[in-house]
């Protein structure tokens, strides 16, 4: 078998085919003769090995961008992505790993100056559901997470994710104890809401009573502090992009959120206090503060003056300075204005 | 493709710090302190803890997600692997096994100061080897090869650990061409990482990027410190190893003052070196291929190294605690080698691996007995870069007074420095010194060709803009970047030497003032960097990618000026020649 085809040398169209026929194989459960198996399964691992080096190159040659297209063309005209995704608990870690980068790298190639991968993922989008549950085995978490990160990169996954329920998981994925997994999580979650920008907006307009009520209570108040850190930074980053400027300013309004984010300045961790800052400048800044926010920076404008006086970041930062100067002239000049 | 993996099924460690006992702190690091623990729920299994402090970290926490993933996908019996990562409070917890010999550093400094012998060499490098191979065939790049990160068990088995910089060439996110297309195929990093000593000349300053390759030069320098005892430079601070070994003339101190008789290595030993030290990244040997050399035929196995490296060893928290002590004499004497010789540096432009010698040796230009040495492998370091000892001279003042070697180079450069006062350019005196190298060996040496005095240099849009920045600033004296075969000179006030053409007298283009102007910002700015990067090594780690970027940009600009320097040092020289 072996020998017929290295006689002639098997073009990457062929490769394709070979392994998506290895991968129904693998697909269809424990063969009783067991030998015969191991030998396929062998096989398998060669072929994805084989496409890796067709798409990355290796030491020797550079990748042919024909190779690559006739490759991609192939993968994508049948279900071959979606054998590769359901049978990959079956492989062995290393050829999990190169499927891992087979799959990254076809979400890039473009065949006729067209990303075919997305099309396909669009019209499969119950695979992102597979990758996304894969958080939740400890085994696979790490290569379903490398590949959704991959898939979300096409901005319609990514609002097919969005608006998914699944959406509502990656609040408890990213608190899960195990680092690398939580870590994975956070990473594909940070990218869901910071690539897309225009879908970003539109999925925040539309989801925001959800989203921030979860996101407050879950991660900015979580007891984890890994959590907090890093969704005052997330939260900081979403709220100062400018395609994102309805939602700040009806985050910055609201008196439940500013309690959060001066609780968060109060932390013992300098970073947390430096981001929890870059959110609350926003409140302080805002000029049509609601009455109520007013009157809760007039009750503590003494703390919050003492605080800042010696708040200052580790390495010097002039912006930082300038926002601060600012934060400390808006509630210094603040008048209640309620009462009436 | 058997044999080198560990199939073994993963026990799955508990997730909380209650089910681990500490036994003892066996390390420390800049934001990381390693425990040796036990493990209770697992028959008190013996592990290690690297317990990472999250808050100095960047707050996406890349580098640590990008390391613990790393652990736990990798599986050969010579990398150590995560058994489980978890976070306690502002501290990530990372459980590995317990290697109990500790690094061969710290073996070598209790036990083996000079070196270990040779079949103990052979033995940790075969399996560092392995190690490395089953890496690179991963596409990952360890990026930090060296004898601390080597770490030997009780019963002599071996494993390369801290993968804290390495990196896979498949992760669009830390190859930074994180372009959407399926460009820069080429599978190259840019950005510097690593410990100075051990660092190929293409990490620290290369145009074109470094592979797989850069790992092969660490892993030889490695074996010399494994016979040594300790890397080639390493009497230099390693800010200074990495910014500055090309400038000074350094001697193997360490190696020539050993009173021992000199250690013997075999031929296969000195040749297998050598070919990882090629400064030809190209012709530096695959970790596969080393495999097969000669000198790894007929390596011992682990009971070997059982038997003759770890036999009366103190226990690893035994010479932690030793080491930490004698750590705190030594303090501060950081600067010392700078007094011994203060004046005679010389451009070196690259390094020969000395097979006989065992060494690395400096290669001089033009010096007609040593690149024409042969058997002796050219180093030469590509942009013919010159990084100024800035730092030091900020720090301690004109340490190498360069009074004498200014001798006789005022008269040439006065006529100079009227042609850049009535120009647009004016710098202040302080940075002189900092320009200087280029020694007194070469003075008189007509025919040098000016010699680019910077490293890091900004780009062109910045040199325009620049000079009016500057113009605030002292006024008078003309900025030294380039320097000839003679010498700046260092005192406050006094002239640098800006070209080499003797004689004086020549029309200098506008546009080299200006490049001039170029350079000298750039020292500001690079001035900046070198602090900042000596305050990275001293600590605070947040900072690093930052200061990489900052610091591959500076490179890339470096050429972009090289090159027009180039040009006109072609259009100065025949006036020059006269």
């Amino acid at each position: 078998m072996k020998g017929l085809f290295k006689s002639k040398p098997r073009t990457p169209v062929d490769i394709v085919r070979q392994t998506r026929d290895l991968l129904i194989f693998a697909d269809q459960g424990p063969d009783p003769r067991e030998s015969k198996r191991e030998e396929k399964m062998a096989e398998l691992s060669r072929n994805i090995r084989e496409l890796k080096s067709i798409l990355y190159g290796n030491s020797e040659s550079e990748p042919v961008a024909e190779a690559c297209a006739q490759l991609t063309q192939e993968f994508f005209r049948e279900n071959t992505l979606r054998l590769l995704i359901i049978c990959l608990p079956k492989l062995n870690l290393e050829t999990r790993k190169d499927a891992t980068q087979v799959v990254a790298n076809l979400q890039r190639q473009q065949v006729h100056s067209r990303l075919i991968a997305s099309d396909y993922l669009e019209a499969n989008t119950d695979l992102m559901d597979i990758l996304i549950l894969g958080y939740e085995n400890t085994d696979m978490a790490l290569h379903y997470g490398a590949m959704l990160r991959e898939c979300i990169r096409h901005q319609t996954v990514a609002r097919y994710v969005l608006e998914s329920q699944h959406m509502r998981k990656f609040f408890d994925y990213i608190q899960l104890p195990n680092f690398d997994i939580a870590a994975d999580a956070a990473a594909t979650f940070k990218e869901l809401l910071t690539r897309h920008k225009a879908t970003v907006a539109e999925f925040l307009s539309k989801n925001y009573d959800w989203f921030f009520a979860e996101y407050n209570s879950k991660l900015l108040e979580s007891t984890n502090y890994i959590t907090r850190r890093q969704a005052v930074k997330l939260l900081g980053d979403i709220l100062l992009d400018r395609s994102n400027s309805a939602v700040m300013t009806r985050y910055v309004s609201s008196r439940d959120n500013l309690r959060i984010l001066m609780n968060l300045l109060r932390e013992s961790s300098k970073s947390i206090q430096i981001e929890a800052f870059h959110v609350f400048k926003l409140f302080a800044a805002n000029q049509n503060k609601p009455p109520d926010i007013v009157s809760i920076l007039v009750a503590n404008r003494s703390k919050l003056l003492r605080l800042f006086a010696d708040f200052k970041t580790d390495k010097e930062d002039e912006q930082f300075e300038a926002d601060k100067a600012q934060v400390v002239r808006e509630i210094a000049a603040l008048e209640p204005k309620d009462s009436a | 493709m058997a044999p080198d993996q560990e199939e073994d099924p993963k026990p799955q460690f508990p997730l909380d710090s209650h089910s681990y006992r500490i036994l003892d702190e066996i390390g420390a690091g800049v934001s990381a302190t390693v425990y040796k623990a036990e493990c209770v729920p697992m028959n008190s299994t013996l592990v290690a803890i690297k317990a990472i402090d999250l808050d100095r970290l960047r707050p996406d926490f890349d580098s640590v997600r990008r390391e613990t993933k790393t652990m736990s996908l990798l599986s050969h019996p010579n990398v150590l692997r995560a058994l489980c990562s978890f976070t306690v409070d502002r501290r990530l917890w990372v459980v590995t096994p317990f290697m109990s010999a500790g690094s061969l550093q710290s073996i070598m400094s209790a036990a083996f100061p000079d070196g270990l012998p040779e079949q103990c060499i052979a033995v940790v490098l075969k399996e560092t080897l392995n190690a490395l191979a089953y890496l690179h065939k991963q596409g990952h790049l360890h990026r930090d090869i060296k004898a601390g990160n080597i770490l030997v068990d009780s019963n002599g088995s071996v494993k390369l650990a801290d993968f804290g910089v390495s990196a896979s060439i498949y992760d669009s996110s830390s190859v930074g061409a994180s372009s959407w297309s399926v460009s820069s195929p080429r599978l190259m990093f840019t950005d510097m990482a690593g410990t100075p000593y051990w660092m190929a000349p293409e990490v620290i300053h290369s145009h074109t990027g470094y592979s797989f390759k850069a790992d092969i030069w660490s892993f030889g320098i490695t074996a010399l410190e494994l016979a040594h005892g300790r890397p080639p430079l390493s009497h230099l601070p390693p800010s200074k190893s990495l910014l500055m070994k090309i400038t000074k003339r350094f001697r193997f101190s360490d190696y020539e003052k050993s009173k021992k008789p000199k250690k013997k290595f075999s031929k296969s030993f000195k040749d297998m070196v050598g070919l990882c030290l090629d400064q030809d990244p190209s012709k530096r040997p695959t970790a596969e291929k080393l495999l097969k050399h000669s000198f790894f035929k007929n390596t011992r196995g682990s009971e070997f190294l059982m038997r003759n490296l770890l036999q009366g060893l103190p226990s690893v928290e035994d010479r932690y605690k030793a080491s930490k002590i004698a750590n705190k004499n030594i303090v501060g004497d950081d600067d010392e080698d700078d007094h011994g010789e203060p004046t005679k540096t010389r451009r070196i432009s690259g390094w020969n691996f000395n097979e006989d010698g065992f060494e690395l040796d400096p290669v001089f230009p033009h010096d007609p007995k040593l690149s024409d040495s042969v058997g002796a492998k050219r180093v030469c370091f590509g942009g013919e870069t010159i990084i100024p000892n800035l730092q030091l001279n900020k720090k301690s003042g004109s340490i190498e007074s360069s009074e004498e070697a200014g001798h006789g180079r005022d008269a040439t450069v006065a006529p100079v420095t009227e042609k850049m006062e009535s120009g647009e350019t004016d710098v202040s005196g302080e940075l002189n010194p900092a320009v200087k190298e280029a020694g007194k060996e070469q003075c008189g040496n007509r025919k040098e060709f000016p010699v680019v005095a910077t490293a890091m240099v900004k780009e062109a849009g910045q040199v325009e803009g620049g000079s009016d920045r500057n113009s605030r600033e002292d006024p008078a004296i003309p900025g030294p970047a380039v320097v000839d075969g003679g010498e700046t000179v260092a005192g406050q006030g006094r002239v640098g030497g800006p070209v080499a053409v003797a004689g004086g007298n020549i029309t200098y283009p506008e546009g080299f003032l200006r490049g001039l102007v170029g350079l000298r910002n750039s020292l500001y700015e690079q001035e900046d960097n070198v602090s900042n990067l000596i305050a990275m090594f001293g600590g605070g780690l947040s900072r690093e990618a930052q200061l990489r970027k900052e610091l591959e940009e500076q490179r890339i600009n470096n050429l972009r000026l090289e090159m027009e320097l180039e040009v006109y040092r072609l259009l100065l020289s025949p006036s020059s020649g006269r």
